[in-house]
């Protein structure tokens, strides 16, 4: 009985949760007589595919949806090259007093900068370099906002690697780049993998800087473009669910894919999970 | 291996850090400093305290970070109820663990505009399927305004808050819970302590350090938070959900103030460092096989 | 991994990597070829531009891009790209009151030739800096000044005549908004707009004005705490009475909805809203809504100036282009092609265009309205003071302060706001 009451609880505590995803779905597929309707209707209404064809057909959308992938796949590489090296190099070598952890806290430290402290500086910054709505200097942006949680997560997924691999393999004639490359990655590919589906989420989802730095539809993102339909007077419920579920889609995707290194990953490295 | 390592001796990390501490220093450096100095300018570029001295003053501010506080405790404490049952209620299943939860981690996976964008349907006091399904039910919804009305406007936005983000403390708590050896549970069942004994005195304590991280990670986004209100009520009405965040974004774009805009940043800042300062402490990686 | 696989591995990351930034090249080029890029407010405001800006583009092979924003977000969009010289606008859409703000330090391109005079003189007056005396600026583009809707219908039951004064509407809105009167119909007598900024300030300013209160005094001292301006507010709040709960929220679609759909039978509403109250698919009191001037009170009633305007900031890099469209958009021929879609227009000619009288009844009062009618206060800050200003009244009508006090702390709040300024 009481297993029956604690099944019932969690079904109850998952609707809950997927309810106001599954109605977003809904609203997507439904005629505008039907978003309206009284009373609500979860099931039975006859589905369109009206919004999503407007949204990405004519609308923008589809031109945000380029942007969002572009800008995900460019800050991610960025990030690996320039933070699986470092994050090698704070675990690897012998650092004094402690500095290793200094530097590594530091670099924890600009990931937790609130954006809205940066945001102008940055944007003045930007503009100096001409690259005020543009995608690569959102991409630039956005390098920075995944190097920390790079660096931090390869720590621990490298400092999972006991040395001695390496350094039989150096004894042996390997250079440390070497080792690294051809010994050590492929032993964190996992780790390396899980860390590239988080910088990819963390760039898909960001808000305030695309919405700040972005000007034209060229250059503005998924998120942006969802927000710019919510206006005080008749909003496009239709079009802006459609472009919802285009959005949450590939985060989906991604997070069941990693789904093992998701608690990891969120505690930026600090829970294994 | 007892051999000698000729290859460590001498070698350096420096070069292999650099250029993601160039990177780095240019993107939050660079800012900080020009902060520092826009906040310290009056109009016609004279050198002031003046936006720092109106922010000792400032009730405007003052009552945007009431607000932040209350809605970060609020959320808080409701959240880590929430996740800390969901994640004992999951863990006690004998089956289909994994389903239930995959599917109560997918509110914190959306976009958080996404997310925001759905309960902002849901929420509106005509159309909404919230006030809908209450009206089927026989309530009267016209005093019902969620994220319109004054009052309810704060609790509205610490609802879709909670509803985002409890899978997160569910998540790590679950995790925590697993790694908790089960030898000293089954001590203290051999011993005959009831269930709330063992958790209260066992459980807890074991699960203390995962509560602390997540609790301060959560915190910290909390204080900062911005994406679902912008687009939940843009701070409205009125300056009813208006955190320290939102106020900055509006002294700084739509009264065109940045000097303003700066000063307060500083206060969110520190704020953010305190959280940051404790995680950093907890989250050193130690070395292969020691936790 | 043996080398070679790895090998290709890198070059394949590289190039992967370099896509991107081909990609982002290529679209450099277009800065070459003729565009015009227009940013739009987001509502029924930029709906006829939108189309115009399509058909220009296409008639002179220019490449049109609109940025469609919401209220707020355009505001601060257009002044962070003026005020930071990006130049990524071409055209801007500008609400007057933003005006003083957007137009300050050489922010806009001066128009290369005066406007004619059938443009109706208020709208003119707002386009120069200084106003009404300085260089034009701006072309008004959307002819907006507040008219008073009422349910011509009811009134005729009733046996009232046209409002004239506030004390009539208010006798008016007890009178049809009485319980059980008709039966099993749900009648409010009145319905405004009192959510917090911009929507309490535009349905309170008339009200104010007809007291003969103002926010700010020729001084520019606050005068929001004047007897007259608490009185207006208390009257504000008795015609609340008879107004659906919830106004206190209230925004344009709201009022506009309950007009439409025969819940409430009088509001202050822009002009840009008649054509939904006649279109069958979306209203359900076509041909029952009248319209009149502003109601007076104490002073003859004016109605509130909210039109919209057209500029080229100076930073835009297509500004022979942008001027080229701003001049024919505002044209007489492409006026009344805009009011045909249901814009109001800011030419003389086009209210007074016999084609015209047939369809869109209103015009006649629009006119009267849009020539006597009265801009907000010109300031650089109004951004911030109808902000703070807005609050008050907000709170005033959600119950949540008394009309006295909330006055007294506007007042103290917008010279402060005025004091930073100077």
């Amino acid at each position: 009985m009481k297993a029956v009451l604690r099944y019932l609880a969690a079904v109850a505590a998952l609707m809950a949760a997927l309810a106001p995803v599954y109605w977003l779905v809904t609203i997507s597929l439904k005629r505008e007589i039907d978003q309206f309707a009284y009373p609500p209707r979860w099931i039975g209404f006859a589905p369109t595919l009206q919004h999503y064809v407007e949204a990405f057909g004519s609308g923008s959308f589809g031109m945000y949806f380029t942007n969002s992938v572009l800008l995900a796949a460019m800050s991610t590489v960025a990030a690996l090259l320039i933070g699986v090296p470092a994050a090698y190099g704070l675990t690897r070598f012998e650092w004094p007093r402690d500095w290793n952890n200094r530097i590594a806290d530091w670099i924890l430290s600009t990931r937790m900068l609130p954006p809205i402290v940066t945001i102008v500086p940055l944007f003045l910054m930007l503009r100096e370099m001409h690259l005020i709505n543009s995608l690569l200097g959102l991409a630039i942006v956005y390098t920075g906002f995944n190097l920390p949680f790079v660096v931090w997560m390869m720590r621990g997924f490298f400092a999972e690697v006991p040395r001695e691999i390496e350094e039989a393999a150096m004894l042996d004639g390997e250079s440390r780049v070497g080792a690294l490359m051809r010994i050590v990655l492929p032993l964190v590919k996992p780790g390396l993998a899980a860390t590239a589906v988080f910088c990819l989420v963390v760039a898909w989802n960001e808000f305030l800087f695309a919405l700040i730095l972005t000007q034209t539809n060229a250059a503005m993102t998924l998120p942006v473009g969802i927000a710019s339909r919510v206006t005080q007077y008749e909003i496009k419920w239709g079009a802006m669910s459609a472009a919802g579920v285009v959005a949450m889609l590939p985060v989906l995707v991604f997070a069941t894919a990693v789904q093992k290194y998701l608690v990891r990953g969120l505690s930026l490295g600090a829970v294994k999970g | 291996m007892t051999q000698r390592r000729p290859h460590l001796l001498g070698a350096s990390g420096l070069p292999w850090i650099l250029p993601a501490v160039a990177v780095l220093l240019a993107l939050s450096i660079y800012p900080l400093i020009y902060a520092v100095k826009v906040s310290l300018t009056g109009p016609g570029g004279a050198f002031t305290f003046a936006n720092f001295a109106r922010l000792a003053g400032d009730r405007v501010f003052a009552a945007a970070g009431v607000q932040t506080l209350v809605l970060t405790i609020a959320a808080l404490i409701i959240e880590f109820t929430l996740g800390l049952a969901l994640a004992l209620l999951i863990d006690s299943l004998a089956r289909a663990k994994s389903f239930f939860r995959a599917g109560l981690l997918i509110p914190m996976l959306l976009p958080p505009v996404v997310a925001a964008v759905a309960w902002r349907l849901i929420f509106n006091p005509q159309f909404g399927v919230l006030n809908g399904t209450l009206r089927e039910l026989g309530l009267n919804t016209a005093s019902l305004l969620w994220t319109g009305g004054d009052r309810s406007a704060l609790a509205s936005v610490i609802l879709v808050d909670v509803w985002e983000w409890t899978p997160f403390l569910f998540l790590l708590l679950s995790a925590g819970l697993q790694a908790i050896p089960p030898e000293p549970v089954e001590a203290a069942r051999i011993d005959g302590a009831g269930a709330w004994q063992i958790f209260r005195d066992v459980t807890l304590p074991l699960l203390r350090p995962v509560i602390l991280l997540a609790l301060l990670l959560r915190a910290m986004d909390l204080v900062r938070i911005f994406d679902q209100i912008f687009i939940l009520t843009q701070g409205g009405p009125g300056t009813a959900t208006e955190t320290v965040s939102l106020y900055i974004y509006r002294t700084a774009f739509r009264f065109s103030n940045f000097g303003y805009a700066a000063a307060m940043s500083f206060v969110l800042l520190a704020a953010t460092m305190v959280f940051a300062r404790g995680l950093a402490q907890i989250m050193r990686p130690r070395t292969a096989g020691v936790r | 991994m043996p080398r070679a696989r790895l090998f290709w591995l890198r070059v394949f990351c590289v190039r992967v990597g370099l896509l991107p930034v081909f990609c982002l090249l290529l679209s450099c080029n277009r800065a070459s070829e003729r565009s015009l890029t227009i940013a739009v407010n987001a509502g029924v405001e930029g709906t006829a531009l939108k189309m115009a800006a399509s058909e220009w583009g296409a008639a002179r092979g220019v490449r049109i891009e609109v940025v469609e924003l919401p209220y707020a977000n355009l505001f601060e969009k257009e002044q962070l790209d003026l005020t930071s010289r990006t130049g990524a606008y071409d055209v801007i859409m500008m609400d007057d009151p933003w005006f003083p703000r957007l137009g300050e330090e050489g922010n806009l391109t001066p128009l290369p030739r005066a406007p004619d005079a059938d443009f109706v003189a208020p709208c003119l007056d707002v386009c120069r800096n200084p106003y009404r005396t300085g260089k034009y600026y701006a072309l008004p583009y959307v002819g907006n000044s507040q008219l008073f809707f009422y349910r011509g219908d009811l009134f005729t039951r009733y046996n009232l005549a046209a409002p004239r004064t506030w004390d009539d509407v208010l006798a008016a809105a007890r009178k049809i908004g009485a319980p059980g009167n008709p039966p099993n119909e749900k009648m409010y007598g009145y319905v405004m707009r009192a959510a917090s900024g911009n929507a309490v300030v535009a349905d309170f300013m008339p009200l104010l004005w007809a007291f003969g209160g103002d926010v700010l005094d020729s001084a520019s001292k606050p005068a929001c705490d004047s007897p007259a301006a608490v009185d207006a507010l208390r009257f504000m709040l008795e015609l609340g009475k008879y107004s659906p709960p919830g106004y206190a929220g209230f925004n344009a679609d709201e009022v506009s909805a309950h007009l439409l759909e025969s819940t409430a039978a009088m509001s202050i509403n822009w002009p840009a809203w008649i054509a939904a109250m006649d279109d069958p698919a979306k209203s359900k009191v076509v041909g029952k809504i009248a319209f009149a001037p502003m109601p007076s009170q104490r002073v003859p009633g004016v109605g509130e100036l909210g039109t919209w305007l057209l500029a080229v900031p100076a930073a835009s890099r297509h500004a022979a282009d942008a001027f080229d469209f701003m001049f024919w958009a505002t044209d007489a021929p492409q006026m009344k092609q805009a009011a045909l879609r249901g814009n109001p227009p800011t030419r003389r000619s086009v209210f007074q265009s016999p084609d015209l009288a047939a369809k869109f009844r209103a015009f006649p009062v629009q006119l009267a309205s849009l020539e006597s009618s009265r801009p907000r206060p010109r300031t650089a800050q109004w951004n911030e003071i109808e902000n703070a200003f807005g609050i008050y009244l907000s709170k005033a009508n959600a119950s949540a302060m008394e009309p006295a006090a909330a006055m007294r702390d506007a007042a103290h709040d917008i010279a402060q706001i005025v004091n930073r300024g100077r």
